[in-house]
């Protein structure tokens, strides 16, 4: 097979040379002998080319056996190993079905993998692009959850052009969006100005919004469609520029289209449209700090000069970085801290690192339980592959007089080896063909369990490909060296003497190996499956720390369909009164965020007892009265919020008057004393003004994912200011699904064209916010359960195999006096020893890989005792039952027949 | 005279040009010569045919070449036989005696 070589051309351009030259020698020879015996020189040469019968002709055939030589062999064994599968089609069906299901399995993942966590962003150079973030203390109230910088520092960082080609920024929302009649809810980038020369990328038509369009404030009212919605929304019309759509209700024009393919710096999200930072008050009206140093928002990007690295930006900027730090200490508003405090902003650094895959949230929660399915996907084939090598074996064994007599017969022992890995190419080519055709489908599976899919595709790239290629030659290699080995290794004279055609002692040997190491990898599989299920059984039971059953939550939004906020505010009171009589209804209360979606505000509060404490960054909501009864959770101490906290509707917006606290607050703050009536302030500058009186305590409960635990919490009240937007909780009588269309009604009722979003029961938004776990414990059970019924197969396999073998041994046996218990005893033993020695095995194993997925499990250890009883005991349950059946067989062996037997 | 010599049989060109090989290295010329001297001008081997099967048997690792000085001075590509090939020349001598035997005793028994 090495003759494929022979098609590259250097390579080739020799061979030809060579010939060449060969041929050249011979003529010059044989003309010279001929002259010597003195024919004429004319003649010789005549004569010479003659005997040779044409050198073209000559040439011709030597390159033919250059290549076809080989081709030709690996032709004949192609179809040799064809119609061999061909008659043995449960043999065939068997191999492929196991290689499919492990390959359909991996490409599906590594498709899912690379979108999200390995593929580099499609702009220019992405490797050059970077990601700054601040390491420290850095005083500030943030919207978002990462790497947040304020955006007047984004624009200090475009200075620094000693190491930077450009730097640009972005902060991803959502907007209401209308083309026409419908609006829409769709994602969104705010951008500055320089986020498209930055990136590099081309318009498919008009132009980029550039740094003349994020100067003045309000002053730049236009956007960038994204290509998918320009088709979809605009029908693709070339004359889109200069167009209006209205965002958030507002009148913003389009300057042009992005190119398909991109979607800014987060793969796994896929925004409609982009907008200027000058125009952020238009895309989130509900916090605008713009040009406020101490809040961060913004995810700062810069592209390094080619040849700087992250880190000698990192390094070259920190003198520039403590000078800001110092500048910023010095301005007006920077908040009054403890020279402790102080000490630590100042000894803020600015990291800068690598961000060819851009940045995104969601990667950050899936990266591991990726990598956790990778692995296990990749164990799952490993596992199909030992299952077709002891297929592979079984047939090698069942054939080995017949390869014998070849060998004998003067076949070479690498023809028969070559033979038996064209065989197990060829199962692997079928179940690749196979694993691929399926991979869309589990694809498509996989996307079920993330919270915002649209962008993932499974499609077959020069990527995949190569991924599906090598793990197919893998495999190939993998299925196929055992049995290759063990065909080259027959022992010629003692098989063909053996009076059997059952194969040799090694044959089973091997495939004991396999098959323990089938029973290991089984095992490990059955453990994590068994962690992961007992985690996500452990959050469900847990709870957010109420009765979750009969909760319904859906989000209004009247703003962005135009509302001035006045009008939305009444719009929202209209409606919590309506929506109390619906019928089916309990208790309904509003609060301003929908809750299990990892989303919320934080800040930092000045908090007044006897001392002025500032706080870490505490996440807080807004609720309205009856929240805390709806959900059914208890205040503790104080009061909750009564009509006297609701302000008049139409009032602007004002500081809250009220808070509630919850319990980890209490007692982090406030330790043993009780925090009703004393005070606290927003923010943490020397003039906050702490006047917010703490009303009440109530007990913790989860709010953005079910994992957070006894973290500080602070509930302001709903109706403490102007109120536009909301979620509303309901707590139903029966089913709360029931309650579905008589909100849709209700909703309608105050105007028909308000969009109800995120409408679903409470308990389906928990098991959303439990998606990354979901789908761990339900594809590794899926992994697990496919693994146990491939070893149970093979286990079977080669019991039945060693008990026909030693059907004559155990006549024997029976004969001499063993009872038919011993005979099963002889039989279940050799399986007890592979079980054993799989266990052994996969035990030692887990202990190196539970560090992998300890950060995966929630109320469980990752040496879960119980756990791994329990999967062993599954895997031994089930293996016994399989190596029953033959074991019931060999004591079924009457003594007679079986010494009769040949 | 050229009726007089038969073609070779199919398949035994190969053969041969082990067995020669297997004495010393040679380069093509110096074979198809040696080839005309000991089958004693009975077999006629086209000399067309010789240069494919040797570059097949060197494809198939039973012969290895390199370039070196011949006898008259001039860089030629010398033959000669590896380990398969010696293997190789073992199974065909074996199952040629054997083939001939065979061959041998059907002709005895009809005689």
């Amino acid at each position: 097979m090495a003759r494929i070589f022979n098609l590259l051309p250097w390579r080739r351009r020799r061979l030809e040379r060579d010939l060449d030259r060969e041929l050249r020698y011979h003529l010059d020879r044989r003309i010279e002998d001929l002259k010597r015996a003195g024919v004429s020189e004319f003649e010789a040469r005549k004569r010479a080319t003659l005997e040779l019968g044409g050198i073209a002709q000559v040439q011709e055939e030597v390159r033919d056996t250059w290549m076809w030589g080989g081709l030709d062999v690996l032709g004949r064994d192609l179809r040799f190993a064809g119609r061999t599968l061909r008659r043995n089609p449960g043999f065939a069906a068997a191999a492929v079905l196991s290689l499919a299901l492990g390959i359909g399995a991996n490409a599906a993942i590594f498709s899912l993998v690379d979108q999200v966590l390995l593929r580099p962003l499609p702009v220019h150079h992405a490797e050059r692009l970077v990601l700054m973030d601040w390491r420290g203390q850095s005083l500030s109230a943030q919207w978002g959850s990462w790497a947040l910088l304020s955006y007047p520092l984004c624009r200090d960082l475009e200075s620094q052009n000693r190491f930077f080609d450009g730097v640009f920024c972005r902060h991803p929302t959502g907007v209401n969006v209308s083309t026409g009649q419908q609006h829409e809810l769709v994602q969104a980038e705010i951008i500055s100005g320089s986020y498209f020369p930055v990136l590099g990328v081309r318009p498919e038509l008009g132009r980029f919004i550039d740094p003349s369009d994020d100067r003045d404030r309000m002053a730049h009212p236009v956007v960038v469609l994204s290509h998918d919605f320009w088709t979809t929304h605009l029908g693709g019309a070339r004359d889109v520029a200069g167009r209006t759509v209205l965002v958030n209700n507002y009148p913003m024009t389009v300057v042009g289209v992005a190119p398909a393919g991109f979607r800014g710096v987060d793969p796994t999200s896929a925004p409609a449209l982009w907008l200027p930072a000058m125009m952020k008050h238009i895309a989130t009206p509900e916090w605008d700090y713009l040009l406020n140093r101490r809040a961060f928002w913004m995810h700062t990007f810069a592209r390094l000069k080619p040849g700087v690295t992250a880190q000698a930006a990192q390094a070259g900027l920190t003198p520039w970085f403590v000078s800001i730090l110092e500048a910023e200490t010095r301005l007006e508003g920077f908040p009054v801290v403890t020279a402790e405090q102080r000490r630590a902003f100042l000894a803020s650094t600015l990291s800068v690192e690598p961000a060819s895959r851009g940045i995104s949230e969601q990667r950050a929660g899936l990266k591991r339980p990726l990598w956790v399915l990778m692995a296990g996907t990749t164990l799952l084939l490993l596992l199909a592959c030992l299952n077709v090598a002891g297929l592979l074996l079984a047939r090698g064994a069942a054939r080995s007089r017949e390869l014998t007599t070849r060998v004998a017969l003067g076949a070479s022992r690498g023809r028969i080896t070559g033979q038996v890995l064209v065989e197990s190419g060829l199962i692997t080519a079928a179940g690749v063909v196979l694993g691929l055709g399926a991979a869309p489908a589990v694809f498509r599976a996989l996307l079920f369990f993330l919270s915002d899919s649209s962008q993932l595709r499974f499609g077959i790239d020069h990527r995949l490909f190569f991924f599906a290629l090598g793990a197919g030659v893998l495999t190939t290699v993998l299925c196929g060296l055992a049995p290759a080995i063990q065909t080259a290794r027959i022992p010629l004279i003692a098989t063909l003497k053996e009076k059997s055609e059952l194969g040799t002692a090694r044959g089973v040997r091997l495939r004991k190996a396999l098959l323990t190491g089938q029973m290991a990898f089984t095992l490990i599989l059955l453990i994590g499956a068994g962690l992961f299920v007992q985690t996500v059984a452990g959050l469900r039971a847990k709870g957010p720390g109420f009765d979750t059953g009969s909760l319904l939550m859906f989000r209004v939004d009247p703003p962005s369909i135009g509302y001035p906020e006045a009008d939305a505010d009444r719009a929202m009171r209209t409606l919590l009164g309506n929506l109390q009589n619906v019928p089916g209804v309990e208790a309904v209360a509003v609060a301003n965020t929908h809750m299990l979606n990892n989303s919320g505000s934080s800040s930092v509060f000045t908090v007044q007892h006897d001392e002025r404490i500032v706080t870490d960054r505490v996440t807080y909501m807004r609720v309205g009265p009856g929240f805390f009864s709806v959900l059914g959770t208890e205040l503790v101490a104080g009061r909750d919020f009564s009509e006297s906290d609701i302000r008049a509707p139409g009032t602007p917006e004002i500081a809250p008057r009220v808070v509630i606290v919850n319990e980890s607050f209490a007692r982090k703050y406030f330790g043993t004393r009780n925090p009703v009536g004393h005070r606290l302030g927003l923010g943490n500058r020397p003039t906050t003004v702490t006047d917010i009186e703490i009303i009440g305590v109530v007990k913790d409960f989860s709010r953005r994912n079910l994992r957070d635990q006894g973290l500080e919490q602070l509930y302001f009240c709903f109706w403490d200011r102007q109120s536009a937007d909301g979620s509303f909780y309901l707590r139903m009588r029966g089913s709360p699904e029931a309650g579905f269309a008589a909100i849709r009604e209700t909703v309608a009722k105050v105007d028909r064209t308000l969009p109800v979003t995120g409408l679903t029961t409470f308990e389906s938004q928990m098991d959303r916010s439990l998606n990354a776990e979901r789908m761990l414990s339900t594809l590794s059970s899926a992994f697990g359960m496919v693994a146990l019924l491939l070893s149970v197969v093979g286990l079977y396999g080669v019991m039945s195999f060693v008990v026909t073998r030693r059907t004559q041994e155990i006549g024997v046996r029976l004969a001499l006096g063993a009872t038919r218990s011993d005979a099963v005893w002889l039989v279940i033993r050799e399986a007890l020893v592979m079980l054993g020695a799989g266990t052994a095995v996969a035990l030692v194993s887990a202990k190196v890989l539970g560090r992998m997925v300890e950060a995966q499990l929630y109320g469980i250890d990752a040496f879960d005792a119980p756990t791994f009883v329990m999967a062993s005991g599954l895997l031994v349950l089930v293996s016994l039952g399989a190596a029953l059946i033959p074991a019931w067989r060999a004591a079924s062996v009457s003594p007679t027949e079986a010494l009769r037997y040949d | 005279m050229a009726s007089l010599r038969f073609p070779i049989p199919q398949g035994t060109l190969d053969m041969l040009i082990l067995q020669i090989l297997s004495l010393e290295a040679a380069h093509g010329y110096a074979i198809a010569q040696r080839l005309q001297q000991v089958s004693r001008d009975t077999v006629q081997v086209n000399q067309g045919s010789l240069y494919p099967a040797l570059h097949r048997l060197e494809q198939k690792a039973w012969l290895k070449a390199e370039w070196r000085q011949s006898e008259t001075g001039r860089e030629a590509k010398f033959y000669a036989l590896t380990r398969a090939g010696h293997k190789q020349l073992a199974v065909e001598k074996e199952s040629w005696s054997r083939l001939t035997k065979a061959v041998q005793l059907i002709f005895n028994e009809g005689s």
